[in-house]
């Protein structure tokens, strides 16, 4: 009788421990998805690249690490090529299927950007020259 | 006894068992638990959507940026442009900034989003300014009046930077640089 209740209490606090423990697990998962996500990643980046170009002179050559944008870019099926655009004076950066996120820059020149060698998980910005 | 039974019948009521034959996971899988994991989860969610809603507030990098591209144009090595100050005299170029390669607008916003303004004084006397170069949208200008007295993140960010500068006939002049950039839609959850 006795030996029966102490299986019990071991089962029952065993069964406590590994809910917690899926609970905590989704929920880290969860807010590691939500930090690495292509949201927070687009928006990130696209301020970052179109800030770079604002603090940069003509014939610059900025190297940005974005491995885990293009990781994440890669897993979504976009190629590499695809994730950073400059069009006239907006960055749009796309790291999903949908839309992606753009930010405009005030400096008035003429920006290209592409990645670097594939075994690099960088993307260059080129600054060619006024416009 | 009459409490024993009462104490029983609540607790047969508010735990509300999943295996009734096997009684062993009552207590993890009683309503309280749910209800405190729910509670938790929702909090942490909340949390979570709260954080990463909100967007990233670059304005001030961008202001600040904005002065200094400016001042570059306006004097380079200490000296301010021949097309600002010539023999001592300041030219009276209102569109100077014009040649500055800055861009205000773009097909993002309706409005541009920018403006920036440069006064010129004597060292002698910093309340009257020798000149004074404008470029972008002035319609936010009065919104900086408002940020200096109360601080209102969707509003535009306002940025100030003064340094000295020296003509061709080594005059010192100071020079006060205003940075404005708006763009709250995209800085500031509205």
């Amino acid at each position: 009788m006795n030996n029966r209740k102490r299986g019990t209490i071991l089962i029952e606090n065993l069964m406590f421990i590994i809910l917690n423990l899926l609970f905590l697990t989704i929920l880290i998962l969860f807010l590691a998805r939500q930090g690495n996500g292509a949201v927070v990643l687009e928006q990130s980046y696209a301020k970052n690249i179109a800030l770079l170009i604002d603090a940069g002179k003509p014939v610059m050559e900025i190297k940005i690490n974005m491995e885990d944008a293009i990781n994440l870019a890669e897993k979504n099926g976009l190629k590499r090529e695809e994730i950073v655009k400059i069009n006239g004076n907006i960055v749009t950066v796309k790291l999903s299927d949908k839309g992606g996120y753009s930010y405009s820059f005030f400096k008035n020149v003429d920006a290209t950007a592409y990645p670097d060698i594939p075994s690099e998980k960088n993307y260059i910005i080129m600054i060619n020259g006024y416009k | 006894m009459i409490l024993k039974n009462k104490k029983d019948k609540n607790r047969k009521f508010l735990h509300c068992t999943l295996l009734p034959k096997n009684r062993r996971g009552d207590k993890i899988l009683s309503a309280y638990w749910f209800a405190v994991l729910l509670i938790v989860a929702a909090g942490i969610f909340a949390m979570v959507y709260v954080y990463y809603g909100v967007p990233y507030d670059v304005r001030n990098v961008e202001g600040h940026l904005l002065i200094n591209a400016v001042a570059d144009c306006i004097s380079y090595s200490g000296r301010i442009s021949s097309g600002i100050v010539s023999s001592g005299k300041f030219i009276q170029n209102a569109n100077f900034l014009n040649q500055c390669h800055l861009i205000f607008n773009s097909s993002e916003w309706k409005d541009e989003q920018y403006y920036t303004e440069v006064n010129f004084y004597k060292i002698e006397d910093i309340n009257t300014p020798l000149l004074t170069i404008k470029k972008g949208n002035n319609n936010w200008i009065s919104q900086c009046e408002i940020q200096k007295t109360e601080k209102k993140e969707t509003l535009v960010q306002c940025s100030n930077e003064i340094f000295y500068s020296l003509d061709d006939k080594n005059n010192q002049y100071l020079i006060k640089i205003l940075g404005v950039v708006r763009k709250s839609e995209k800085n500031v959850k509205m």
